[in-house]
């Protein structure tokens, strides 16, 4: 259970102060697939990092799963980045010049599991994406689609509670970005919890929870109702 | 994080950059190379001089007159030019009267220009007795050294060293030839072996020795001695030999207060420490060179990190937000550091290795004067030792700059 209580957010930019997010509050439940929209600068993207630990709020209270942020060191938040949340990002953030299989193992190098133990949550999550042939491929050489498909493995490898993903379509065509979107929905049914920011309609509406924010405070947090129709969609 | 994965992190951060890497590593092997080859031309140099002291005999007693005023390292009188008459034959009886001394050999030098035929050349010749050939280890190649009868009967004879014989004779026999030094004609007797250089620059090869007396009266015209040289007998200390000699001249002197003492003695092993005092301080400064240049490949190191950092910025990012803790980025870039500086360390050894083994070869075809190159096992510890400290001084700056970065500006780093 996700539970954020009036989190306000302020930075200062050039030294202007910007209040980022003003007293944002709500819960999300294990299972869920949230959305987060909202126009640039409506603060989606400084809640997102609030909610996957790499940042810490102004004022309010936030507890991930039972652990609260302002309880917890650096490290800490570290640790449970690494052991129960996933990132797949929207420039994908692989290293190119390494291979896939080395790609999707980085979160278990920090997770001191041991090497042995590794080959088969790492070949099972890249499975799951359904890139095995390419296990030994440099990233670099992958096409867009399926360099997010990899960063997907790698935010599953660890079996996270939750997936953040910050706008994972933004670099890609339509068709991968489908794929990219069916795969997030599956994982979802699996069990995740997903949490997505995106600025486009027809991503945010996998979902069957919108957050919409605007200048820094809740617009909308409403159920949604699914607009595909047997896997028939906007993607085509 | 686990030291193994850390180490195939930065392993891999190294193999993805090969240019950057090599790059990184070229002032730590110019560097350590030049360690090496700097503290092996030190340690050569100190072996050659050591024992070129050591081959002008053993258990030396040098005595010198004039008094050496201060340090025992400074220079008495006499050698600074000022003529001191005072060492004389009575000296020489009264030490060859002493049970700890073997062999005392009285010497007298001068300049003169000899003349084989058309030959001629300046030499420095050195009157002595026969016991000057043993105290010395000078080895009589061809002919005979003189005797104790050619001094007292004022024999015109002489004993050439192999290069002024050459210088002379060219491919002739020297032995039983006359030659002519100050108007005076001497008949050569006797060739010395081959002995070289000796300490302080001496050329053993380019001199003519003289039986005393006849070098006293006829060439020189005097009744002192330049100094004398004394073997001792090994089966007393080496400091209650030279207390006897200081007695026994004091004696001869009428001195009663030491700090009127009109000579002064030294032995071998006070050379041995002079020498050895300067050939370490000429390898420290080799080495301080050395070490300057390994500093600035140390600063190279440090700023290609930094721009490796900053190439690597949505890297570190990444590795933070999927867990990576500070310290584990830290170890990183740092084990990256290290593992290039130490790489590039035993590439170093290997490279000054080789320019010695080279200069070693070239060394022997050119020059006799038996320089060794010495490239010791301490050497080559304490270059990969220092590489890899300075990986880890150099290297600490960059890798704490990676680690404090905060993960978001890292992954919205363009």
């Amino acid at each position: 259970m996700i539970i954020a209580e009036s989190i306000t957010k302020k930075f200062t930019d050039e030294g202007a102060p910007i209040t980022a997010l003003k007293s944002v509050s709500f819960e999300i439940k294990k299972g869920e697939f949230v959305s987060i929209m909202g126009p640039s600068g409506s603060g989606k993207s400084t809640l997102l990092h609030i909610l996957s630990f790499m940042d810490r709020p102004t004022s309010g209270v936030y507890t991930f799963f039972g652990k609260s942020i302002g309880e917890l060191s650096d490290a800490d938040l570290a640790r449970i980045r690494n052991r129960e949340m996933g990132f797949v990002f929207q420039s994908f953030n692989l290293l190119s010049r390494s291979t896939v299989y080395e790609n999707v193992e980085m979160p278990l190098i920090y997770s001191d599991s041991p090497p042995s133990q590794r080959r088969s949550c790492i070949e099972e999550a890249i499975q799951s994406v359904g890139l095995s042939e390419k296990t030994y491929t440099e990233a670099g050489k992958l096409s867009g689609g399926q360099k997010q498909r990899v960063a997907i493995a790698r935010a599953l490898v660890n079996k996270p509670n939750v997936i953040f993903a910050d706008e994972p379509t933004g670099n890609l065509d339509s068709a991968a970005g489908a794929q990219i979107m069916d795969i997030l929905e599956k994982l979802n049914k699996g069990g995740h919890t997903i949490i997505l920011v995106t600025h486009e309609t027809y991503t945010a509406e996998f979902a069957n929870r919108l957050i919409r924010l605007k200048d820094g405070e809740i617009e909308v947090d409403e159920l949604m109702k699914k607009h595909r129709i047997n896997g028939e969609g906007f993607f085509k | 994080m686990r030291l193994i994965d850390s180490f195939r992190t930065a392993v891999a951060g190294i193999r993805h950059a090969k240019v950057r890497s090599a790059l990184t590593m070229l002032g730590v092997i110019i560097g350590i190379s030049s360690v090496i080859v700097l503290m092996s031309i030190g340690a050569s140099a100190q072996n050659l001089i050591l024992s070129q002291v050591q081959g002008i005999g053993s258990n030396l007693i040098f005595v010198v007159p004039g008094a050496t005023k201060g340090s025992r390292f400074a220079s008495p009188a006499s050698v600074q030019g000022v003529i001191i008459k005072t060492l004389v034959k009575a000296d020489i009886d009264a030490l060859r009267r002493e049970p700890s001394v073997i062999r005392a050999a009285p010497e007298v030098r001068g300049q003169a220009r000899v003349v084989y035929e058309n030959n001629d050349a300046m030499i420095t010749y050195t009157g002595t007795t026969e016991e000057f050939f043993a105290i010395r280890n000078f080895e009589i190649a061809r002919g005979r050294s003189f005797s104790a009868s050619d001094n007292e009967s004022l024999n015109r004879v002489a004993v050439l060293g192999s290069e002024i014989a050459r210088t002379l004779f060219g491919e002739k026999d020297p032995i039983g030839k006359v030659i002519r030094l100050k108007d005076l004609s001497f008949r050569v007797v006797g060739i010395l072996e081959q002995k070289g250089i000796g300490p302080f620059g001496v050329d053993q090869d380019n001199l003519i020795l003289l039986p005393i007396l006849l070098a006293q009266k006829q060439l020189l015209g005097i009744d002192y001695y330049n100094s004398v040289t004394i073997q001792a007998n090994d089966a007393y200390i080496i400091e209650f030999t030279k207390g006897r000699i200081t007695s026994v001249i004091r004696q001869n002197h009428r001195i009663t207060d030491p700090d009127k003492d009109d000579f002064s003695i030294r032995t071998q092993e006070d050379a041995l420490s002079l020498l050895g005092n300067i050939t370490s301080i000429m390898t420290i400064f080799l080495t301080s060179i050395a070490f300057i240049s390994l500093i600035v490949g140390g600063i190279g190191i440090m700023n290609i990190m930094l721009v490796s950092v900053v190439e690597r910025t949505k890297e570190i990012g990444l590795r933070k937000a999927v867990g990576a803790t500070n310290g584990d980025i830290l170890q990183q870039f740092l084990l990256e550091a290290v593992i290039l500086t130490f790489a590039g360390g035993i590439i170093g050894i290997a490279l000054g290795s080789l320019v010695v083994a080279l200069a070693y070869f070239a060394l022997q075809q050119f020059l006799t004067t038996g320089w060794i190159f010495i490239l010791s096992l301490n050497s080559i510890f304490l270059a990969v030792g220092i590489s890899t400290l300075t990986g880890l001084v150099f290297g600490i700056y960059p890798a704490r700059k990676a680690s404090l970065k905060s993960p978001i500006e890292a992954l919205r780093y363009e």
